[in-house]
């Protein structure tokens, strides 16, 4: 799966033998969460016992619950959960999509989710006597419409609150003050931390996000579509460095702080194309329609993690797609 | 920056509603193989509500979707081919995937104007499935700007890669297109499309007023054959664009030749501004709802006039078209 130095394991050591809770444990970060906890159980005998809640099992997560000691599967909606397991030591609460059509489709829903979910989650967390830290996933859209190839976690742009897109970054960003104010109040040890753009397996093709319809299109009509100019400048991590971050964020991160989560190498579509057609052969045509100037910027800084967490990017973008084209090539339905 | 603009050709689409969905082979034939040497960007063929909506309630079509597509896919080497797609008339699996296998290129999905959720799983096929595909919003007067933001950028969201407002009354006035135009083309990240009708003879006016509001895609129809009274004549636009140095890769005299041959060959009335159109823009309703208004009337011994005001009272859209024996049975009452 992935090749852990020692000072990965050792990073992590704190986790050993403890009960983990994640929340959303279906989604593409939770299952990636999964994969790399227990491949720690069984490649370094970690013994982590891993709790999970989702409305569904679903995908990869449907091959572990029945087969795994080291898994309990709580099916229900995180915001009805009234008690968690008391050996809890850490929570992972990533219960929440950012599939926009989701929100746009669903928006008090999809709000709902957010808010109360993760007010059940604080209410539930209080009650638990081990536990040790709880990482909030929020979200890079809270930085709003910034346009910054260098965002730090101090910079932050606008919401437009009466727009139907600030539906999931307002609901996270009111996730965060929320957390916040049960750290302050309840002294709850809580990390933030913003996720940005990933690419890999157990990632839906689907998504309306330019770098997953261009790997789709190309794996099945051999013709990438750029529909503005191809300059809008973005970045990608791979999830085996996004699974290894947040455990060591939840491991190692500074109570209270917000850590941002992602690649800081940008990269614009037109070359993300390019690279793809390198990949796949040269059969690929790449059609750069020029619909619009879009020449924005969204890529995060993550010094702040390097520098306090001693993390790094370990797969680099040409690794990332090489990787995901060949896992996509072999389960894309 | 002046853009390039895409003319978008709805000629055997829209104009089907003008002769109620009685297109021959040969007429399809002929257009499609006239049309492909023009530079136009994309046709539209089908029925005039779309795939998949030939029925007793809005017309029988005389040719199948299939017989449609394959004949204008045959004869299309260089203009791209396109088809409207209204969830419910049109499903996935019966009309769409099929409809893709038979060479289409571009899938225009309409719904109501506040009701692009409903358009999320068709969207999403097509873009699965490597093609165009445009959100469409119809019957666009009947909401605010702001909220046709909210539903073109659901539509956007859900994968469309232009979103296209249709003035399917033919009600808009200036302003009302300027507004539209101007905050979706500043909000949206694809291109905006605009799809006017002639009813009070904006159509040309509506579509370069759209044009410098930031609009990418103009619908048109070569003689403005089109629903009720027609749409935006497209050679007439094509020219006007021309004088204005818009670039939009269109041979002007080619075109000129298909519109004579739609003269000739497709049209049996000449496409007017009716009285009966006028007082379907003033009250808010679709053009297409003029032949059965019409037939409706006479039958019923009723203004047809009333019972456009009435329909426009009641909000209706097309595939409500059963509404007006109710109100013309009101009227007859009334009387």
């Amino acid at each position: 799966m992935l090749t852990l130095t020692e000072k990965d394991i050792s990073n992590l050591e704190k986790l050993k033998n403890k009960a983990i809770l994640i929340t959303g444990g279906s989604g593409f970060i939770g299952t990636w969460l999964i994969q790399l906890l227990i491949w720690l159980n069984d490649k370094y005998h970690f013994n982590v016992k891993l709790y999970l809640i989702a409305r569904h099992a679903t995908g990869a997560l449907d091959t572990f619950i029945d087969s795994r000691q080291d898994i309990i599967f709580i099916q229900d909606d995180i915001r009805n959960i009234r008690e968690f397991p008391k050996d809890i030591v850490y929570i992972i609460h990533a219960a929440s999509s950012p599939d926009n059509r989701i929100y746009m489709s669903n928006p008090i829903e999809s709000m709902n989710i957010i808010t109360d979910g993760t007010k059940n989650t604080m209410e539930n967390a209080l009650l638990l006597e081990k536990l040790e830290k709880i990482v909030h996933l929020s979200s890079g859209q809270i930085y709003g419409t910034l346009d910054s190839h260098n965002i730090t976690e101090n910079d932050f742009g606008k919401l437009n609150c009466n727009s139907i897109t600030a539906i999931y970054p307002e609901a996270k960003r009111y996730a965060e003050t929320l957390v916040n104010a049960y750290r302050s109040l309840h002294k709850l040890p809580i990390v933030q931390v913003r996720p940005f753009s990933f690419i890999g397996p157990f990632m839906s093709l689907n998504k309306p996000w330019a770098i997953n319809s261009f790997i789709r299109d190309v794996l099945k009509t051999k013709n990438i579509r750029i529909l503005g100019n191809g300059k809008p400048i973005r970045s990608y991590m791979y999830p085996t460095d996004m699974a290894l971050w947040i455990l060591n964020m939840l491991a190692n991160g500074k109570n209270g702080a917000a850590y941002n989560l992602g690649s800081d190498m940008g990269i614009s579509l037109e070359e993300v194309a390019l690279k793809i057609k390198n990949i796949v052969g040269s059969s690929v045509s790449i059609e750069t329609l020029n619909m619009n100037d879009d020449c924005s910027e969204f890529v995060p800084n993550i010094d702040y993690a390097r520098r306090e967490l001693g993390l790094d990017i370990a797969v680099h973008i040409d690794d990332a797609l090489l990787k995901s084209i060949q896992w996509f090539e072999k389960n894309l339905v | 920056m002046i853009h390039k603009i895409n003319l978008y050709d709805v000629t055997l689409r829209d104009g089907s509603h003008a002769i109620s969905h009685q297109l021959s082979i040969s007429q399809v034939d002929e257009y499609t193989k006239a049309i492909d040497t023009t530079g136009v960007y994309a046709i539209e063929v089908g029925h005039g509500n779309g795939l998949g909506a030939s029925s007793v309630l809005v017309g029988q079509s005389q040719l199948s979707d299939e017989i449609l597509i394959k004949t204008a896919k045959n004869n299309l080497q260089h203009t791209k081919l396109g088809i409207h797609v209204i969830p419910g008339f049109a499903t996935i699996k019966k009309d769409i995937e099929k409809a893709l296998s038979w060479g289409v290129d571009i899938v225009r999905v309409a719904s109501h104007c506040t009701e692009a959720d409903i358009t999320e799983r068709h969207l999403g096929y097509v873009r699965e499935k490597g093609k165009e595909a445009y959100g469409l919003l119809m019957m666009s007067h009947m909401a605010s700007p702001e909220i046709l933001l909210d539903e073109a950028i659901k539509m956007q969201t859900y994968g469309a890669e232009a979103i296209v407002i249709l003035d399917s009354a033919g009600s808009y006035l200036p302003d009302d297109v300027k507004a539209r135009i101007t905050l979706l083309s500043q909000n949206l990240n694809v291109p905006v499309g605009f799809h006017a009708h002639n009813n009070l003879g904006l159509g040309i006016s509506n579509s370069l007023v759209a044009i410098e509001a930031g609009a990418q895609i103009i619908d048109g129809a070569t003689k403005g054959f089109g629903a009720g009274a027609g749409n935006a004549q497209m050679e007439v636009l094509a020219a006007v664009l021309q004088k204005m140095n818009y670039k939009t890769n269109v041979d002007l005299y080619r075109l000129l030749d298909v519109a004579d041959l739609v003269e000739k060959d497709l049209i049996k009335e000449p496409i007017t501004i009716s009285s009966l159109s006028i007082v379907s823009a003033i009250a808010g309703v679709f053009s297409g709802f003029s032949k059965h208004v019409k037939r409706i009337a006479k039958e019923f011994n009723v203004d047809p006039r009333d019972i456009f005001m009435e329909l426009g009272k009641q909000k209706v859209v097309a595939g409500q078209e059963d509404t007006i024996i109710d109100i013309a049975l009101k009227l007859q009452k009334r009387i």
